[in-house]
Parts: C-alpha cells; sequence; structure tokens
C-alpha cells in the first residue's frame, strides 16, 4: 500500500504540474460556456449580427430551452467523454515515451504494476473532473442566459444519463492506454481515438444494429443519450463493456511488466 | 568475495541479430567493472537486461544472487543506474525531479534531496527547470537520480557522455572513494578504455555482442604490445644487420623498423650497439608501448588495430 501511495503521490504531483490539466480544463470550460453563448444567440439572433457561421449554427437550436440545451449536453457528452478521457490517458502514459522517462519507473522498489494503476487512477479522476467541469460550467452558462422551461427533475433527469453516459465511456479509456503504450508514443492512440469517434457516430447513423456490440457505442445506449430509437443494451453489451475495460487494464499491466522496455 | 553481479550464457537476439551472445560476467563486491565496447557492442542491451528492463533470449542475470525478473521491485532498493541518455522530466525543476525519485525510492528523509543536490553541485540549478540544463548538467542530474539513495550497486551507462573534463575527474574519483572506501560495486559502460582504465579494477571488451576480453587492468597492462622503433639513415641495411642478428623487423610505412622481441625491446642499447658497430648508427630508437586505443582496437579485430 506504500507503494501504492508513492506511486500516486508521484502521479499526481506531474500532474499538478503540468500545462496539460489546466490546458483541459480551461478547455472544457471554454466548450461549457460556448453552448451557453449558442444558446443566447439562438435566443437574441440579433447578436449574431452579420455572421453567417453564428447565425447557421444557431440556427441548428430549435428552441432556446433548458430540454434542448441538455440535448446538446449529452451530445457533447457522448463526443468529450470519449476524446477527452482519450487525451488524458495518452498524456498520462505517453509523456513517460516521449520525455525519454519510462526508463527510470521500470526497475524502482514501486511496483510497475503499482505505477501503471496509479496512472489509472490519476487518469479516472483527471476525466471525472472533466466531465464534471462540463457539466457545471454548462449549467451555470444556461442559467446566465435565462432559458426557459427549467425544472429540477429535468436537471436530474439529465444529470443521470450524462453521468451514466460519461462514466461508461470514461471506463473505456484503459483500452487507450494500451495503444499508446504499445505505440510508444502520442499519434497512433491520437488515431485511433479519432478513428473511434467517427465510427461510433457512423454506427448510430448507418448501422443502429451494431451498436450493442461496439464498446464506444454501448455506453450511449445503455444511459439513454442516443435516444428512443435506438437498439436496446443487451446483456452481451454489458459483457463486452466490462472486458474491453478489463483486457485494457491487463493489456497495459501486462506490457509494461512482460513486455521489452527499449 | 560476495559476488554482485553474475551473468551465466547471457543472450538477446533480435530477429537474426545477436545484440548479446553468450555473456558470462562474474563482478565482486567492491569492484569497479569497466564494460567497453563501440556504439552498438551490446553495451547498453547488457545493462538493460542486468536492469530487467528487457528479457533476455536465453540465459540469465543475478544481482546479489537474486535471478533478475521485472516482478521483483525489492531486488532494485539498494541499486542505482543510469541508462544512456538521462532525461528527467522536462517541466520540473531538478529539485522537483530529485524529489519524485526519493519517494519512489521509498526515501522518508526529504534533506537526501539537498544533500545530492549539494554532492553533485547542482545548487545554483536547483531551481531550474529540467528542459533548460545543458547537457552536462543534465548529466549530473541524472547521476544525481541514479545515487539520491546511496545504493550499494551502481550500474552506470557512458556516465561521462556531455560532461566536462573537470566534471569526468570529479565523477571518476568520486566512484573510486565509493568502491574503495564505502564498498559500493560499479558497473561501468564506456568506449573509451583510456578513461575507463584509469580507475577500473576489471574490464571487459564487447564486440558485436560477444565477451571479447575480460581481465584485471594490470593484466590488460602486461597485455598491451610493446615494440622497439628504429630509424637509420639506410633503413634497409640497418634492416638487413637485424634480420641477420636474428631480430625480426617489420618496416612501417613511416619509414620505421618494428621489432617485437623481447630481448631487443628489454636491452635497446645492444640493439644499438650492434647497429652502430655495422655502420648503421640509428637516428631513433625507442621503446614503445601500445596505446590504450590500440589495444582496445586490436582486441576487437579492427582493422587499425593490428600493430
Amino acid at each position: 500500500m506504500k507503494e501504492f501511495a508513492a506511486a500516486l503521490y508521484v502521479e499526481m504531483s506531474k500532474a499538478l504540474k503540468s500545462k496539460m490539466l489546466w490546458g483541459t480544463l480551461i478547455f472544457f470550460a471554454f466548450i461549457a460556456f460556448m453552448l451557453g453563448f449558442m444558446m443566447l444567440v439562438a435566443k437574441h439572433p440579433e447578436i449574431a449580427g452579420n455572421s453567417a457561421i453564428l447565425s447557421t449554427k444557431a440556427s441548428f437550436i430549435a428552441k432556446a430551452d433548458w430540454h434542448v440545451f441538455f440535448g446538446l449536453m449529452l451530445q457533447m457528452a457522448l463526443i468529450l467523454g470519449l476524446v477527452g478521457p482519450a487525451i488524458v490517458t495518452i498524456w498520462v502514459f505517453g509523456r513517460e515515451y516521449s520525455d525519454r522517462v519510462i526508463k527510470d519507473l521500470l526497475a524502482l522498489p514501486v511496483s510497475r504494476v503499482n505505477i501503471v494503476l496509479a496512472k489509472f487512477v490519476i487518469a479516472f479522476t483527471w476525466s471525472i473532473l472533466l466531465m464534471s467541469l462540463l457539466f457545471v460550467c454548462a449549467l451555470l452558462a444556461g442559467l446566465a442566459v435565462h432559458l426557459d422551461g427549467w425544472s429540477s427533475e429535468l436537471m436530474l433527469k439529465n444529470l443521470r444519463i450524462y453521468t451514466v453516459s460519461s462514466l461508461l465511456t470514461i471506463l473505456l479509456f484503459p483500452v487507450i492506454s494500451l495503444i499508446t503504450c504499445i505505440s510508444r508514443g502520442y499519434l497512433l492512440p491520437v488515431g485511433v481515438t479519432i478513428l473511434l469517434l467517427i465510427s461510433t457516430q457512423f454506427l448510430f447513423l448507418g448501422l443502429p444494429s451494431i451498436t450493442p456490440y461496439f464498446p464506444w457505442a454501448i455506453p450511449g445506449l445503455i444511459s439513454g443519450v442516443s435516444g428512443p430509437f435506438s437498439p436496446k443494451p443487451e446483456i452481451i453489451s454489458y459483457v463486452i463493456l466490462g472486458l474491453t475495460t478489463i483486457l485494457g487494464i491487463g493489456g497495459t499491466v501486462a506490457w509494461w511488466r512482460y513486455a521489452d522496455q527499449h | 568475495m560476495d559476488t554482485v553481479i553474475r551473468t551465466e550464457n547471457l543472450s538477446k537476439l533480435y530477429g537474426k541479430l545477436k545484440a548479446v551472445d553468450n555473456v558470462s560476467i562474474n563482478v565482486s563486491r567492491g569492484e569497479i567493472y569497466g564494460f567497453l565496447g563501440l556504439n552498438g557492442a551490446g553495451k547498453t542491451t547488457t545493462i538493460r537486461m542486468l536492469l530487467g528492463m528487457i528479457r533476455s533470449t536465453s540465459g540469465a542475470a543475478y544481482l546479489n544472487s537474486v535471478k533478475v525478473t521485472p516482478g521483483n521491485p525489492a531486488m532494485w532498493k539498494d541499486i542505482g543506474y543510469l541508462v544512456e541518455v538521462p532525461y528527467s522530466y522536462p517541466d520540473l525543476t531538478v529539485r522537483e525531479n530529485l524529489d519524485l525519485v526519493r519517494r519512489l525510492r521509498m526515501i522518508k528523509y526529504p534533506g537526501c534531496v539537498d544533500l545530492i543536490i549539494e554532492k553533485f553541485n547542482l545548487g545554483q540549478y536547483s531551481d531550474i527547470i529540467a528542459k533548460n540544463l545543458s547537457l552536462g548538467n543534465s548529466q549530473r542530474l541524472g547521476l544525481a537520480k541514479a545515487m539520491i539513495h546511496n545504493p550499494a550497486l551502481l550500474l552506470l551507462d557512458e556516465p561521462a557522455n556531455g560532461l566536462d573534463p573537470a566534471g569526468i575527474v570529479e565523477i571518476r574519483e568520486m566512484l573510486k572513494d565509493l568502491a574503495l572506501n564505502k564498498g559500493v560495486t560499479v558497473f561501468i559502460s564506456s568506449h573509451i578504455l583510456g578513461e575507463i582504465s584509469k580507475f577500473a579494477t576489471r574490464i571487459g571488451i564487447i564486440h558485436e555482442g560477444v565477451l571479447l576480453h575480460e581481465s584485471s587492468v594490470s593484466d590488460m597492462e602486461n597485455q598491451r604490445k610493446v615494440c622497439l622503433r628504429v630509424k637509420s639513415k639506410d633503413i634497409m641495411g640497418a634492416g638487413n644487420i637485424l634480420e641477420k642478428s636474428g631480430f625480426a623487423t617489420v618496416l612501417t610505412d613511416e619509414g620505421v623498423l618494428e621489432i617485437k622481441d623481447k630481448e631487443a625491446v628489454s636491452y635497446p642499447e645492444k640493439i644499438s650497439a650492434l647497429l652502430v658497430n655495422s655502420g648503421f648508427p640509428p637516428s631513433l630508437i625507442k621503446v614503445e608501448e601500445e596505446d590504450l586505443e590500440a589495444f582496445f582496437l586490436r582486441v576487437i579485430k579492427m582493422k587499425g588495430g593490428e600493430r
């Protein structure tokens, strides 16, 4: 336990002293406030003035109320819930390779398994923080814009969907950490993340019958964020989701433990 | 004496390439073992296998009689290491980098960071972020990270890289002191025999993965070739006289006769007298010892190493 605590402290220090943590926090807060701004423009089209792009985007929003706003937030949860934790985990694991300090972590009284688990804890906590910040900031932005149709029930219902969707998507990030470690850098996992994002959207639009079997689509089905017309999750969906997480964690630990580290 | 490092037919293959080929080494407590080889000879691969960073294809490595496996963190407690170019977290200061190592080394005493900063003269750089350090100071930081826990065994891969001459002497004296006075075992790789021979007690020379030569430094001194170099106005005539007297000679491109005969090397005055009496007085007569670089190159059988 002392070993794990030491590894956790070190990983936390590295994260807190990095620009990446603060950069991602600012980015997520910015996205949330931009959502609020879009609602403001939808509510007051005169703000867009002559900006064609702004007015076009705002015109996608049917009605500037809380129901529509929460729908937007849930869409963001699907996209940023995948991209945010992926970027975090790519950085947490990938920096050891890009900064060429991985060898300093391999022959220590603290086991490699403890170091990997500490990294997972940091990446998970960081991802939760980002998703929480996105929700809180978006909520504040919505309140600031004075949207119509607020109710605590509506907020709690959407919070539940948002939380389940975000948490389940975050649980898939260990696969990205495994790809980061195998490729020993940033490029491949970033590429895979983009591919996953596109594939998930494509499956929902083009091949919805496959979504109960595709790990990155399953959180949307379980949480209900993908809407009432999407297929219902099956037992196998939960199994696939769990196995993907286990594969990611186990694979990353095994990679650190057994693979040659150059 | 206790054997601290032992490898048994340690080998590493990358496809068909034998990076390390059946290397067996024994290093005793308090020894400074110089592990020499050209770039790509297998030095770093051997050190990585000793540290459990890569798995051997065959054979085994033991540190303090414990078989090296990546899953045994307790064995690294008293071992410090530096592999290739020492990198540190670029956005953390020297002090922060060392404090992270302290925690991962499970050292409770925070003052050890100040002590190691002082030991490696990093005081004025302690609050500088690592990416702004010079190559020499990055190397010092790497060595400080390797030694922060006062290890009983040090595995150092080319630690003099990037250090200025004063820094090289400083590290050399520090390692000598650790080995002589504190019983620390040092396994140090390099491609500069002249530098290593100044403080190593034993050397091993590896080439293309094969351990070609292993000896104490004093034995190595005896194995270095010695020859007598003679120059005369009539070099051909002098050569004939020496050959007739039973001394095999080699005429070099520089027009100098080289005699490897032990008697000639031991008694150059006899050769001088012979040439003078035969009418071929020498303009140069000199006993020359093979330098370390030539010895190294001869051992690894490289062209130009033969004399």
